[in-house]
Protein backbone atom coordinates (compact mmCIF):
# COMPACT_ATOMS: atom_id res chain seq x y z
CA UNK A 1 0.00 0.00 0.00
CA UNK A 2 1.11 3.36 -0.52
CA UNK A 3 1.97 5.53 2.59
CA UNK A 4 -0.73 7.57 3.58
CA UNK A 5 0.54 10.26 6.06
CA UNK A 6 -1.40 11.29 9.24
CA UNK A 7 -0.83 14.98 9.86
CA UNK A 8 -2.59 16.47 12.05
CA UNK A 9 -5.35 15.16 14.85
CA UNK A 10 -8.38 16.33 17.09
CA UNK A 11 -9.53 14.95 20.11
CA UNK A 12 -12.22 15.01 22.14
CA UNK A 13 -12.34 12.22 24.93
CA UNK A 14 -13.07 11.68 28.72
CA UNK A 15 -9.32 11.95 29.02
CA UNK A 16 -9.24 15.50 27.92
CA UNK A 17 -9.58 17.48 24.96
CA UNK A 18 -6.25 18.64 24.11
CA UNK A 19 -3.91 16.50 23.05
CA UNK A 20 -1.06 17.22 25.29
CA UNK A 21 -4.19 16.54 28.71
CA UNK A 22 -4.78 13.57 26.79
CA UNK A 23 -1.52 11.83 26.60
CA UNK A 24 -0.99 12.73 30.03
CA UNK A 25 -4.16 11.10 31.09
CA UNK A 26 -3.33 7.73 28.93
CA UNK A 27 0.31 8.09 30.00
CA UNK A 28 -0.56 7.72 33.52
CA UNK A 29 -3.09 4.93 32.97
CA UNK A 30 -5.92 7.29 35.39
CA UNK A 31 -9.53 6.34 34.44
CA UNK A 32 -12.06 8.53 33.42
CA UNK A 33 -15.02 6.02 33.72
CA UNK A 34 -17.81 7.38 36.13
CA UNK A 35 -20.56 6.70 37.57
CA UNK A 36 -23.24 7.99 34.87
CA UNK A 37 -25.30 11.01 36.39
CA UNK A 38 -26.62 12.83 33.61
CA UNK A 39 -29.92 11.38 33.71
CA UNK A 40 -31.56 8.60 36.43
CA UNK A 41 -29.61 5.36 35.16
CA UNK A 42 -30.70 3.57 38.52
CA UNK A 43 -32.25 0.87 36.96
CA UNK A 44 -29.53 -0.04 34.41
CA UNK A 45 -27.58 -3.03 34.30
CA UNK A 46 -24.05 -1.30 33.30
CA UNK A 47 -24.44 2.54 34.60
CA UNK A 48 -20.95 4.34 34.44
CA UNK A 49 -19.51 5.73 31.21
CA UNK A 50 -16.43 8.21 30.14
CA UNK A 51 -17.85 11.62 29.78
CA UNK A 52 -16.74 14.09 27.95
CA UNK A 53 -16.04 17.21 30.23
CA UNK A 54 -15.50 21.02 28.73
CA UNK A 55 -16.56 20.94 25.71
CA UNK A 56 -18.08 23.94 25.50
CA UNK A 57 -14.64 25.60 26.24
CA UNK A 58 -12.78 24.69 23.05
CA UNK A 59 -16.11 25.15 21.11
CA UNK A 60 -17.31 28.16 18.39
CA UNK A 61 -20.65 26.25 16.96
CA UNK A 62 -23.23 29.26 17.48
CA UNK A 63 -25.97 28.46 19.73
CA UNK A 64 -28.45 28.96 16.70
CA UNK A 65 -26.37 25.54 15.22
CA UNK A 66 -26.74 23.93 18.66
CA UNK A 67 -30.52 23.72 18.44
CA UNK A 68 -29.97 21.96 15.27
CA UNK A 69 -27.58 19.51 15.96
CA UNK A 70 -27.08 16.09 18.27
CA UNK A 71 -24.04 16.04 20.55
CA UNK A 72 -22.08 13.95 18.19
CA UNK A 73 -22.12 16.33 15.56
CA UNK A 74 -21.20 19.49 18.08
CA UNK A 75 -18.19 17.19 18.87
CA UNK A 76 -17.33 16.23 15.65
CA UNK A 77 -16.97 19.86 14.40
CA UNK A 78 -14.92 20.36 17.37
CA UNK A 79 -12.20 18.19 16.46
CA UNK A 80 -12.21 18.83 13.07
CA UNK A 81 -11.33 22.30 14.09
CA UNK A 82 -8.37 21.58 16.57
CA UNK A 83 -7.43 19.12 13.59
CA UNK A 84 -6.87 21.63 10.83
CA UNK A 85 -5.25 23.44 13.12
CA UNK A 86 -2.64 21.00 14.55
CA UNK A 87 -2.24 20.35 10.38
CA UNK A 88 -2.04 23.50 9.94
CA UNK A 89 -3.86 23.37 6.88
CA UNK A 90 -6.04 26.83 5.63
CA UNK A 91 -8.54 25.38 3.62
CA UNK A 92 -8.83 28.98 1.56
CA UNK A 93 -5.56 27.84 0.11
CA UNK A 94 -7.16 24.16 -0.71
CA UNK A 95 -9.28 23.47 -3.85
CA UNK A 96 -12.82 22.29 -1.34
CA UNK A 97 -13.63 20.07 -4.25
CA UNK A 98 -10.91 17.49 -3.64
CA UNK A 99 -11.27 17.22 0.12
CA UNK A 100 -13.08 15.13 1.76
CA UNK A 101 -14.68 13.70 4.73
CA UNK A 102 -14.19 10.07 5.85
CA UNK A 103 -16.29 9.49 9.60
CA UNK A 104 -16.97 6.78 11.49
CA UNK A 105 -20.62 6.18 13.88
CA UNK A 106 -22.04 3.36 14.72
CA UNK A 107 -25.47 4.60 16.46
CA UNK A 108 -26.25 8.25 15.23
CA UNK A 109 -27.53 11.01 17.50
CA UNK A 110 -29.99 9.51 19.67
CA UNK A 111 -30.34 11.94 22.18
CA UNK A 112 -31.76 14.26 19.73
CA UNK A 113 -34.04 11.64 18.37
CA UNK A 114 -35.27 9.83 21.76
CA UNK A 115 -36.02 13.76 22.83
CA UNK A 116 -38.04 14.05 19.79
CA UNK A 117 -39.62 10.71 19.69
CA UNK A 118 -41.07 11.32 23.59
CA UNK A 119 -42.35 14.86 22.53
CA UNK A 120 -44.67 13.01 19.73
CA UNK A 121 -46.14 10.64 22.16
CA UNK A 122 -46.90 13.31 24.43
CA UNK A 123 -47.50 16.26 21.85
CA UNK A 124 -48.49 14.19 18.64
CA UNK A 125 -46.47 14.87 15.23
CA UNK A 126 -46.55 18.25 16.11
CA UNK A 127 -44.04 17.78 19.10
CA UNK A 128 -40.89 17.02 17.03
CA UNK A 129 -38.81 19.27 16.36
CA UNK A 130 -37.94 19.78 12.24
CA UNK A 131 -34.53 20.03 12.88
CA UNK A 132 -34.89 16.46 14.16
CA UNK A 133 -34.73 15.50 10.11
CA UNK A 134 -31.38 16.49 9.88
CA UNK A 135 -30.17 16.19 13.31
CA UNK A 136 -29.48 12.29 14.35
CA UNK A 137 -28.62 10.36 11.31
CA UNK A 138 -24.94 8.75 11.28
CA UNK A 139 -23.92 11.02 8.18
CA UNK A 140 -25.40 14.17 10.29
CA UNK A 141 -21.70 15.08 11.10
CA UNK A 142 -19.99 14.67 7.94
CA UNK A 143 -22.55 16.85 6.54
CA UNK A 144 -22.17 19.47 9.30
CA UNK A 145 -18.25 19.57 8.91
CA UNK A 146 -18.89 19.94 4.81
CA UNK A 147 -21.34 22.58 5.34
CA UNK A 148 -18.96 24.42 8.09
CA UNK A 149 -15.91 24.48 5.97
CA UNK A 150 -17.73 24.32 2.43
CA UNK A 151 -15.96 21.16 1.51
CA UNK A 152 -17.29 19.71 -1.43
CA UNK A 153 -15.26 16.21 -1.85
CA UNK A 154 -15.84 12.71 -2.26
CA UNK A 155 -17.02 11.91 1.52
CA UNK A 156 -18.56 9.29 3.09
CA UNK A 157 -19.46 7.85 6.58
CA UNK A 158 -19.11 4.15 7.83
CA UNK A 159 -21.74 2.53 10.09
CA UNK A 160 -19.84 -0.77 11.18
CA UNK A 161 -20.38 -1.28 15.27
CA UNK A 162 -17.51 -0.52 16.87
CA UNK A 163 -15.23 -0.63 13.46
CA UNK A 164 -16.63 2.24 12.44
CA UNK A 165 -14.01 5.11 12.35
CA UNK A 166 -11.28 2.67 11.55
CA UNK A 167 -12.66 1.32 8.39
CA UNK A 168 -13.44 4.88 7.80
CA UNK A 169 -10.13 5.83 8.32
CA UNK A 170 -9.02 2.78 6.31
CA UNK A 171 -10.98 3.73 3.39
CA UNK A 172 -10.34 7.12 3.17
CA UNK A 173 -6.01 6.04 2.89
CA UNK A 174 -7.63 4.07 -0.44
CA UNK A 175 -9.30 6.76 -1.52
CA UNK A 176 -6.67 9.10 -1.45
CA UNK A 177 -4.54 6.10 -3.29
CA UNK A 178 -6.99 6.02 -6.20
CA UNK A 179 -6.24 10.00 -6.33
CA UNK A 180 -9.73 10.85 -5.58
CA UNK A 181 -9.34 13.13 -3.29
CA UNK A 182 -6.40 15.77 -1.97
CA UNK A 183 -6.87 15.00 1.10
CA UNK A 184 -9.11 14.11 3.86
CA UNK A 185 -10.50 14.64 7.58
CA UNK A 186 -11.17 11.13 8.80
CA UNK A 187 -11.90 9.91 11.93
CA UNK A 188 -15.51 9.58 14.19
CA UNK A 189 -17.95 10.20 16.55
CA UNK A 190 -20.10 8.73 18.82
CA UNK A 191 -22.50 10.19 21.91
CA UNK A 192 -24.11 6.87 23.24
CA UNK A 193 -24.56 8.42 27.35
CA UNK A 194 -28.52 8.90 26.57
CA UNK A 195 -31.31 7.06 27.99
CA UNK A 196 -32.05 4.93 25.00
CA UNK A 197 -28.35 4.95 23.44
CA UNK A 198 -27.47 3.49 26.83
CA UNK A 199 -30.44 1.08 27.30
CA UNK A 200 -29.97 -0.41 23.77
CA UNK A 201 -25.75 -1.03 24.40
CA UNK A 202 -26.94 -2.93 27.65
CA UNK A 203 -29.12 -5.19 26.01
CA UNK A 204 -26.03 -6.33 23.77
CA UNK A 205 -24.81 -7.70 27.10
CA UNK A 206 -21.70 -6.68 26.36
CA UNK A 207 -21.25 -3.91 29.33
CA UNK A 208 -19.78 -4.20 32.12
CA UNK A 209 -22.37 -4.42 35.46
CA UNK A 210 -19.11 -3.78 37.62
CA UNK A 211 -20.45 -0.10 38.96
CA UNK A 212 -19.40 0.12 42.31
CA UNK A 213 -15.90 0.77 40.72
CA UNK A 214 -15.93 2.57 37.94
CA UNK A 215 -12.36 3.11 37.68
CA UNK A 216 -11.53 -0.91 37.40
CA UNK A 217 -14.92 -1.58 35.60
CA UNK A 218 -13.34 -2.05 32.13
CA UNK A 219 -10.74 -4.75 32.18
CA UNK A 220 -9.43 -5.85 28.92
CA UNK A 221 -7.93 -9.47 29.38
CA UNK A 222 -8.15 -9.90 32.95
CA UNK A 223 -9.70 -12.92 34.21
CA UNK A 224 -12.82 -11.61 36.05
CA UNK A 225 -13.24 -8.99 32.97
CA UNK A 226 -17.39 -8.31 32.21
CA UNK A 227 -17.61 -6.16 29.24
CA UNK A 228 -16.74 -2.98 28.12
CA UNK A 229 -17.60 0.90 29.73
CA UNK A 230 -19.17 2.74 27.07
CA UNK A 231 -17.85 6.36 26.31
CA UNK A 232 -18.42 9.44 24.41
CA UNK A 233 -16.11 11.19 21.93
CA UNK A 234 -14.60 12.51 18.79
CA UNK A 235 -11.46 12.31 16.97
CA UNK A 236 -10.33 13.61 13.37
CA UNK A 237 -7.47 13.08 11.96
CA UNK A 238 -5.91 14.68 8.52
CA UNK A 239 -4.63 11.67 6.31
CA UNK A 240 -2.88 13.25 3.20
CA UNK A 241 -0.38 11.63 0.52
CA UNK A 242 3.47 12.02 0.26
CA UNK A 243 3.28 14.46 -2.93
CA UNK A 244 1.60 17.21 -0.21
CA UNK A 245 3.75 16.30 2.99
CA UNK A 246 7.02 17.53 0.60
CA UNK A 247 5.24 20.52 -0.43
CA UNK A 248 3.88 21.88 2.49
CA UNK A 249 6.46 20.85 5.22
CA UNK A 250 3.43 18.89 7.13
CA UNK A 251 4.70 17.33 10.05
CA UNK A 252 3.86 13.82 9.89
CA UNK A 253 3.03 11.78 12.67
CA UNK A 254 2.94 8.62 11.54
CA UNK A 255 1.99 6.55 8.15
CA UNK A 256 -0.85 4.24 7.48
CA UNK A 257 0.87 1.36 5.68
CA UNK A 258 -1.46 -1.42 5.52
CA UNK A 259 -5.57 -2.53 5.97
CA UNK A 260 -7.45 -5.68 6.18
CA UNK A 261 -10.80 -5.97 6.77
CA UNK A 262 -13.14 -9.30 7.00
CA UNK A 263 -16.33 -10.83 8.24
CA UNK A 264 -16.86 -13.66 10.81
CA UNK A 265 -20.05 -15.08 9.12
CA UNK A 266 -21.00 -17.06 12.25
CA UNK A 267 -23.22 -14.81 14.71
CA UNK A 268 -24.78 -11.39 15.06
CA UNK A 269 -23.47 -10.19 18.02
CA UNK A 270 -20.70 -12.36 19.38
CA UNK A 271 -17.26 -12.90 17.35
CA UNK A 272 -16.65 -16.84 15.73
CA UNK A 273 -14.90 -18.85 18.64
CA UNK A 274 -12.23 -19.93 16.33
CA UNK A 275 -11.05 -16.47 15.29
CA UNK A 276 -9.69 -17.58 11.71
CA UNK A 277 -11.38 -14.26 10.01
CA UNK A 278 -9.85 -11.88 12.25
CA UNK A 279 -6.77 -13.76 12.24
CA UNK A 280 -7.10 -13.67 7.82
CA UNK A 281 -7.55 -9.83 8.79
CA UNK A 282 -4.25 -9.47 10.42
CA UNK A 283 -2.72 -11.17 7.64
CA UNK A 284 -4.20 -9.05 4.87
CA UNK A 285 -3.23 -6.25 7.02
CA UNK A 286 0.20 -7.14 6.96
CA UNK A 287 0.77 -8.52 3.54
CA UNK A 288 -0.49 -5.19 2.31
CA UNK A 289 1.80 -3.35 4.38
CA UNK A 290 4.85 -5.91 3.25
CA UNK A 291 5.70 -6.29 7.11
CA UNK A 292 5.63 -9.88 8.49
CA UNK A 293 4.44 -10.26 12.23
CA UNK A 294 7.73 -10.10 13.61
CA UNK A 295 8.29 -6.45 12.53
CA UNK A 296 5.02 -5.57 14.94
CA UNK A 297 6.20 -3.83 17.79
CA UNK A 298 2.76 -3.17 19.91
CA UNK A 299 -0.84 -3.95 18.99
CA UNK A 300 -3.47 -1.90 19.85
CA UNK A 301 -6.32 -4.10 20.65
CA UNK A 302 -10.13 -3.97 20.43
CA UNK A 303 -10.31 -5.17 24.06
CA UNK A 304 -13.88 -5.55 24.10
CA UNK A 305 -13.76 -6.66 27.53
CA UNK A 306 -15.79 -9.89 26.76
CA UNK A 307 -14.84 -13.11 27.49
CA UNK A 308 -15.12 -14.73 24.31
CA UNK A 309 -14.18 -10.81 22.85
CA UNK A 310 -10.83 -10.81 24.21
CA UNK A 311 -10.11 -14.45 24.34
CA UNK A 312 -10.75 -14.83 20.64
CA UNK A 313 -8.56 -11.64 20.05
CA UNK A 314 -5.72 -13.53 21.65
CA UNK A 315 -6.52 -16.71 19.82
CA UNK A 316 -6.19 -14.70 16.97
CA UNK A 317 -2.75 -12.71 17.44
CA UNK A 318 -0.98 -16.02 18.87
CA UNK A 319 -2.61 -17.71 15.40
CA UNK A 320 -0.81 -15.18 13.41
CA UNK A 321 2.07 -13.90 15.36
CA UNK A 322 2.99 -17.65 16.67
CA UNK A 323 5.89 -17.55 19.53
CA UNK A 324 6.15 -13.84 18.95
CA UNK A 325 2.83 -13.61 20.36
CA UNK A 326 4.43 -13.86 23.73
CA UNK A 327 6.81 -10.99 23.00
CA UNK A 328 4.94 -8.29 20.84
CA UNK A 329 3.60 -5.47 23.27
CA UNK A 330 -0.36 -5.66 23.37
CA UNK A 331 -2.14 -2.97 25.25
CA UNK A 332 -6.12 -1.26 25.15
CA UNK A 333 -5.79 1.98 26.36
CA UNK A 334 -9.93 2.67 25.80
CA UNK A 335 -10.26 0.82 29.13
CA UNK A 336 -8.93 4.34 30.69
CA UNK A 337 -11.82 6.32 28.52
CA UNK A 338 -14.15 3.63 28.10
CA UNK A 339 -15.48 2.43 24.87
CA UNK A 340 -16.72 5.45 22.44
CA UNK A 341 -18.32 2.10 20.21
CA UNK A 342 -18.21 3.83 16.40
CA UNK A 343 -15.41 6.28 17.50
CA UNK A 344 -13.08 3.86 18.86
CA UNK A 345 -10.96 3.16 16.09
CA UNK A 346 -9.78 7.04 15.51
CA UNK A 347 -8.88 7.03 19.04
CA UNK A 348 -7.05 3.90 19.12
CA UNK A 349 -5.04 5.87 16.25
CA UNK A 350 -4.49 8.89 17.89
CA UNK A 351 -2.95 7.18 20.79
CA UNK A 352 -1.06 4.91 18.85
CA UNK A 353 0.49 8.04 17.01
CA UNK A 354 1.37 10.02 20.55
CA UNK A 355 2.68 6.99 21.64
CA UNK A 356 5.27 6.55 18.50
CA UNK A 357 5.94 10.21 18.94
CA UNK A 358 7.03 10.10 22.53
CA UNK A 359 8.15 6.69 22.52
CA UNK A 360 6.36 5.18 25.26
CA UNK A 361 3.36 1.93 24.94
CA UNK A 362 0.53 3.46 26.52
CA UNK A 363 -0.96 0.45 28.91
CA UNK A 364 -4.30 -1.31 29.15
CA UNK A 365 -5.50 -0.88 32.83
CA UNK A 366 -7.35 -3.17 35.40
CA UNK A 367 -5.38 -5.83 34.72
CA UNK A 368 -5.03 -7.63 37.77
CA UNK A 369 -5.46 -11.58 37.19
CA UNK A 370 -3.89 -12.78 34.51
CA UNK A 371 -6.05 -15.37 32.19
CA UNK A 372 -4.23 -18.61 30.80
CA UNK A 373 -6.66 -18.27 27.29
CA UNK A 374 -5.31 -14.40 26.68
CA UNK A 375 -1.68 -15.21 27.47
CA UNK A 376 0.03 -12.25 25.28
CA UNK A 377 2.81 -9.90 26.61
CA UNK A 378 0.91 -6.99 27.76
CA UNK A 379 1.49 -3.45 28.69
CA UNK A 380 0.01 -2.92 31.92
CA UNK A 381 -1.13 -0.04 34.24
CA UNK A 382 1.25 2.94 32.99
CA UNK A 383 3.11 3.60 30.15
CA UNK A 384 6.23 1.91 29.31
CA UNK A 385 9.24 3.29 27.20
CA UNK A 386 9.63 1.63 23.91
CA UNK A 387 10.33 3.24 20.77
CA UNK A 388 7.81 2.20 18.56
CA UNK A 389 8.03 1.43 14.89
CA UNK A 390 5.00 -0.58 13.09
CA UNK A 391 2.11 -0.65 15.37
CA UNK A 392 -0.85 -2.75 14.06
CA UNK A 393 -4.80 -1.73 15.69
CA UNK A 394 -7.53 -3.82 15.51
CA UNK A 395 -11.20 -2.83 15.68
CA UNK A 396 -14.13 -5.29 15.66
CA UNK A 397 -17.99 -5.28 15.59
CA UNK A 398 -21.02 -7.12 16.05
CA UNK A 399 -22.07 -8.84 13.02
CA UNK A 400 -18.71 -10.15 12.95
CA UNK A 401 -17.11 -7.21 11.70
CA UNK A 402 -13.04 -7.31 11.97
CA UNK A 403 -10.74 -4.14 10.84
CA UNK A 404 -6.82 -3.89 11.10
CA UNK A 405 -4.58 -0.85 10.55
CA UNK A 406 -1.28 -0.64 10.28
CA UNK A 407 0.74 2.54 11.35
CA UNK A 408 4.49 2.99 10.59
CA UNK A 409 6.72 5.64 12.54
CA UNK A 410 8.19 8.34 9.74
CA UNK B 1 -58.05 39.45 18.13
CA UNK B 2 -54.63 40.95 18.23
CA UNK B 3 -53.26 44.11 16.65
CA UNK B 4 -50.98 44.59 14.17
CA UNK B 5 -48.57 45.45 17.28
CA UNK B 6 -49.11 42.71 19.43
CA UNK B 7 -48.68 40.46 16.38
CA UNK B 8 -45.12 42.52 15.30
CA UNK B 9 -44.02 41.94 19.01
CA UNK B 10 -44.83 38.35 19.60
CA UNK B 11 -43.17 37.52 16.39
CA UNK B 12 -39.75 39.42 17.24
CA UNK B 13 -40.10 37.36 20.35
CA UNK B 14 -40.37 34.63 18.62
CA UNK B 15 -37.87 35.25 16.18
CA UNK B 16 -35.09 35.71 18.81
CA UNK B 17 -35.66 32.67 20.82
CA UNK B 18 -35.98 30.25 17.58
CA UNK B 19 -32.97 31.85 16.05
CA UNK B 20 -31.07 33.57 18.94
CA UNK B 21 -30.60 36.66 17.37
CA UNK B 22 -31.15 40.23 18.55
CA UNK B 23 -33.68 42.33 17.68
CA UNK B 24 -31.82 44.80 15.66
CA UNK B 25 -30.90 42.03 13.49
CA UNK B 26 -34.69 41.80 12.12
CA UNK B 27 -34.83 44.02 9.14
CA UNK B 28 -38.91 44.09 8.19
CA UNK B 29 -38.42 44.49 4.80
CA UNK B 30 -36.09 42.13 3.52
CA UNK B 31 -36.09 38.63 2.73
CA UNK B 32 -35.76 36.07 5.79
CA UNK B 33 -33.37 34.00 3.85
CA UNK B 34 -31.04 36.47 2.81
CA UNK B 35 -30.93 38.65 5.55
CA UNK B 36 -31.34 35.97 8.66
CA UNK B 37 -29.87 33.64 6.54
CA UNK B 38 -33.36 31.40 7.82
CA UNK B 39 -33.47 27.69 6.23
CA UNK B 40 -36.74 25.84 5.70
CA UNK B 41 -36.26 24.23 8.65
CA UNK B 42 -36.33 27.01 10.94
CA UNK B 43 -39.55 28.54 9.23
CA UNK B 44 -41.20 25.45 10.12
CA UNK B 45 -39.97 25.61 13.81
CA UNK B 46 -40.98 28.97 13.83
CA UNK B 47 -44.51 27.84 12.53
CA UNK B 48 -45.04 25.55 15.19
CA UNK B 49 -43.84 28.30 17.79
CA UNK B 50 -46.91 30.80 16.59
CA UNK B 51 -49.23 27.72 16.61
CA UNK B 52 -47.93 27.75 20.46
CA UNK B 53 -47.85 31.16 21.25
CA UNK B 54 -50.61 32.92 19.22
CA UNK B 55 -52.82 30.10 18.70
CA UNK B 56 -52.86 30.65 14.86
CA UNK B 57 -52.81 27.48 12.77
CA UNK B 58 -50.77 27.88 9.59
CA UNK B 59 -51.01 25.56 6.54
CA UNK B 60 -47.86 23.67 5.86
CA UNK B 61 -45.29 25.40 3.67
CA UNK B 62 -47.78 28.71 3.91
CA UNK B 63 -44.51 30.68 5.50
CA UNK B 64 -42.09 30.84 3.18
CA UNK B 65 -38.27 31.68 4.16
CA UNK B 66 -38.51 34.49 1.11
CA UNK B 67 -40.93 36.60 2.76
CA UNK B 68 -39.92 39.25 4.61
CA UNK B 69 -40.55 39.55 8.48
CA UNK B 70 -43.36 42.09 7.30
CA UNK B 71 -44.93 39.45 5.20
CA UNK B 72 -45.25 37.43 8.04
CA UNK B 73 -46.95 40.03 10.22
CA UNK B 74 -49.48 40.61 7.34
CA UNK B 75 -49.99 36.68 7.16
CA UNK B 76 -51.05 36.35 10.05
CA UNK B 77 -52.88 39.22 11.09
CA UNK B 78 -55.42 37.62 8.25
CA UNK B 79 -56.26 34.77 10.07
Amino acid sequence: MEKIAITGLGVISPSGIDKRVFWANIKAGRSAVEKIERFDASLYPSRIAGHVKELEGYSNVSSRLLKKIDLFSHMALVASELCLEDAKINLADEDLKRVGIFMGNAIGGWLYAETELRDMYMEGREGVSPFMASAWFPAAPQGQISINYGIKGFSKTIVADRASSLMAIGYAARTIIRGKCDFILAGGMEAPVTPYALLCCNTSGMLTESNEHPHSAYRPFDKNRDGLAIAEGAGVLTLEPQSRITKRGAHVYANIIGYGTTTDAVNRIEPSQDAVQLGRAIKIALEDAGLSPKDIDYISADGAGTQIGDATEAKAIKNVFGDYARKVIVSAPKSIYGNMLGASGVLDVITTVLAMEHNMVPPTINYETPDPDCDLNFCVNKAQAKEIKNALIINRGRGGINCVLILQKP
Amino acid sequence: MYTQTDIETKLKSIFKKVLDIKESEIIPGAKLDESLGIDSTEMVEISVVIKKELGITLKDGELKKTYSFNDIVGILKSK
